[in-house]
């Protein structure tokens, strides 16, 4: 289309050179030539126009681009942010820009969870003794930038590894991107540094087993103090740290360990003792109170009956006291007899004389002395 | 002789190109830079944008990295104040906040700027820690502990020099990693056993102490129980046989029947399980008995 239009504004041209020969000649050989070499010429500008054609449509759609959904963007015109503050993060969504070098897309992977270990701290270990869960040799010594340990606050060594897990903050993640250079070494510095000053704060046994999440939270909030105070642009997902003691010095820790259990075994014993004592002293006085009300309450109501039963016979004692004691004693010696197990009678002798009575009392068996 | 239209339109695209590729150039968000003419200082450009300048050879562009750059060495033995020998590793985060001092001092080279750096932050180290006590670097104790003043002091002497000098400023500084001579390590191993095996003494005693206190308050509060419900029972009964007494009164109205009651009722309960009687005749009612019988007569219950 391109080449008529061009043709029909050309206007007057010279006569152009007859592509045959006169009738009755032979065709030439150079026109021939010449004929082949403009239609390659035509063909090849017709093919570069279209390449040009599809360049610049390239180029005019290029701007189009699209924010995935576990990424942000920053468009940046002619190389500064487009919008302040969080609205120049474009979220995810199809976006359009200015081809490149007008404009320049810029994407942040904010869904990303980043995982980093500070082992400034922790002793010099092989891969391989690290998959195999072995420990390297005990040695009574630690060799600077070799070993890895921190200084406790009581002026001891220990090991101590942090962990953690990380990913960009959406609200600030156009500092994350453009204000620093290295930025997984600032954070790991960051986590070293953390896990020293915490290490510098606290007692080796405190960091060890006493206290070790006091020691991760002293961690986790000098970093994110740092955090803060340089606007990294991080969240802090989780920070996990293991301390241990030097592996030399490390069966005089468990000694203390062990002698820190059997000392809180010992007084959970005592505790139970106390709580048994005291429970079983708190019944015994329980059942006593109980015991002496009860004989009190006997006491009075016997004492009570027993005044009853005087006041009501004192009018027939009064009548014959000798008949009445009479009668009562019988009565009494009825029952008594009644209940008694064994009854001997013994009646007067004939003859007057004393009766003589024997009794055989069963006496304490005799010891059987071993033989020697 | 006509041209092209096309053909116009991509010239003049092209010679626009190549004329905004000569008369203009970014600078990124990430980026300072500093123009010269012929070689001269003409303006430092701090903020990013779009910027005009004069081709090549008259203006040059030279851009730098204004994010943060990280720096770090390794141990260096340094001493405190109380002459003990310590490791030490700091880190530094440093970046160009005047392009032309950059420029001009250290050529621009970050390579360069580092070397520089090193020695400013390690004299800086090395002043600040020898003004602080050991004690002051660790310790238990939160007043002791400077750990945060030394990093600051660190930063304030490294800060105005590399700042004046070279056009750096530097953002901050902190201690990576505190670290003793290899051959303090075995004495500080050897103090460490030693307290250890101190400790577990004190854990021991210290575990028996408490177990034999608790035992011991737990007996006490045991007795003191026992006798609070001792007094209290002879108080119940000092109650009861008041008004016991009370009741008694009534006898004294006739002491004989009082008493017979009282010792028939002893004598019912003196005799009331296995009990063996021997009875003559004049025993009421064997005295009915009297003149009767030559022997003794036996009774018992069956067995």
């Amino acid at each position: 289309m391109a080449t008529q239009s061009n043709n029909s504004n050309r206007g007057p041209e010279p006569k152009p050179r007859p592509l045959s020969p006169p009738p009755g000649q032979p065709p030439l050989l150079e026109d021939a030539g010449a004929l082949a070499l403009e239609e390659a010429l035509k063909t090849s500008f017709r093919i570069i126009k279209v390449l040009m054609a599809a360049l610049v449509i390239i180029f005019l759609f290029s701007g189009v681009f699209t924010v995935k959904p576990n990424e942000l963007a920053v468009r940046l015109h002619f190389g500064r942010p487009v919008g302040m503050g969080t609205e120049q993060l474009l979220k995810p969504g199809l976006h359009w820009a200015y081809p490149y070098p007008i404009d320049e897309i810029v994407r942040i992977p904010v869904g990303q969870s980043h995982t980093l270990v500070s082992k400034t701290g922790w002793y010099a270990i092989t891969p391989e003794q690290e998959l195999s869960g072995q420990q390297p040799t005990p040695l009574h010594f630690l060799q600077a930038g070799v070993d890895g340990y921190t200084l406790t606050g009581d002026g001891n060594i220990i090991h101590a590894k942090a962990t953690l897990k990380y990913r960009l903050d959406p609200t600030r993640a156009v500092s994350y991107t453009f204000n620093f250079a290295q930025v997984t070494n600032l954070i790991q510095n960051l986590l070293d540094n953390s896990l020293i000053y915490a290490s510098s704060k606290f007692t080796a046994e405190r960091a060890l087993y006493l206290d070790l999440n006091a020691f991760r939270e002293q961690v986790a909030q000098r970093f994110n103090r740092h955090l803060d105070d340089l606007q990294v642009g991080v969240l802090v997902e989780t920070i996990e740290v293991q301390t241990t003691a030097p592996l030399s010095v490390k069966p005089a820790f468990d000694d203390v360990i062990t002698a820190f259990q059997a000392a809180n075994t010992n007084i959970s014993q005592a505790e139970i003792y106390a709580r048994i004592a005291t429970n079983a002293a708190i019944a015994q006085a329980t059942r006593l109170v109980n015991d002496g009300l009860t004989r009190s309450n006997e006491l009075v109501k016997t004492v009570a009956s027993d005044v009853s039963m005087f006041t009501q016979l004192q009018p027939y004692f009064r009548n014959d006291p000798q008949l009445f004691k009479q009668r009562l004693l019988t009565e009494t010696m009825e029952r008594v007899l009644t209940n008694a197990q064994e009854k001997f009678f013994v009646p007067a002798r004939t003859d007057g004389k004393t009766r003589e009575l024997r009794l055989q009392l069963s006496r304490e068996p005799l010891r059987i002395q071993p033989p020697e | 002789m006509k041209r092209n239209p096309i053909t116009l339109v991509t010239a003049g695209i092209l010679a626009l190109i190549f004329a905004l590729m000569l008369f203009t150039f970014q600078v990124r968000q990430t980026e300072i830079a500093v123009v010269t003419t012929f070689g001269k200082f003409s303006r430092d450009i701090t903020a990013p944008g779009f910027n005009w300048r004069l081709p090549w050879p008259i203006q040059r562009i030279y851009k730098f990295d204004n994010r943060i750059q990280n720096f770090e060495k390794k141990f260096e033995q340094t001493t405190t104040h109380d002459a003990i020998n310590i490791l030490i590793t700091v880190y530094a985060g440093w970046r160009v906040v005047n392009p032309r001092l950059y420029l001009e001092s250290l050529n621009g080279d970050s390579v360069k700027a580092e070397q520089t750096l090193e020695p400013l932050i390690r004299n800086a180290k090395n002043g600040v820690i020898s003004q602080y006590r050991f004690g002051e670097l660790i310790s238990t104790n939160q007043a002791d502990l400077k750990f945060d003043q030394i990093e600051t002091n660190m930063l304030a002497t490294v800060r105005p020099a590399a700042s004046s000098t070279y056009g750096i400023e530097v953002a901050f500084v902190g201690i990576k990693q505190v670290g003793l001579p290899e051959s303090i390590t075995t004495k500080v191993f050897d103090r460490m056993k030693a307290e250890r095996q101190t400790r577990v003494k004190q854990y021991q005693t210290d575990g028996e102490k408490a177990a034999r206190i608790i035992r011991a308050e737990a007996d006490s509060q045991a007795n003191q129980i026992m006798a609070d419900a001792k007094a209290k029972v002879i108080e119940i009964t000092g109650n009861a046989e008041a008004r016991a007494s009370e009741y008694y009164k009534v006898l004294d109205q006739n002491p004989e029947l009082a008493n017979f009651l009282f010792q028939r009722n002893a004598l019912e309960q003196s005799l009331k399980e296995k009990a063996t009687l021997i009875l003559d005749q004049q025993t009421p009612p064997f005295n009915m008995m009297g003149g009767q019988g030559a022997g003794i007569t036996h009774s018992s219950p069956l067995k």
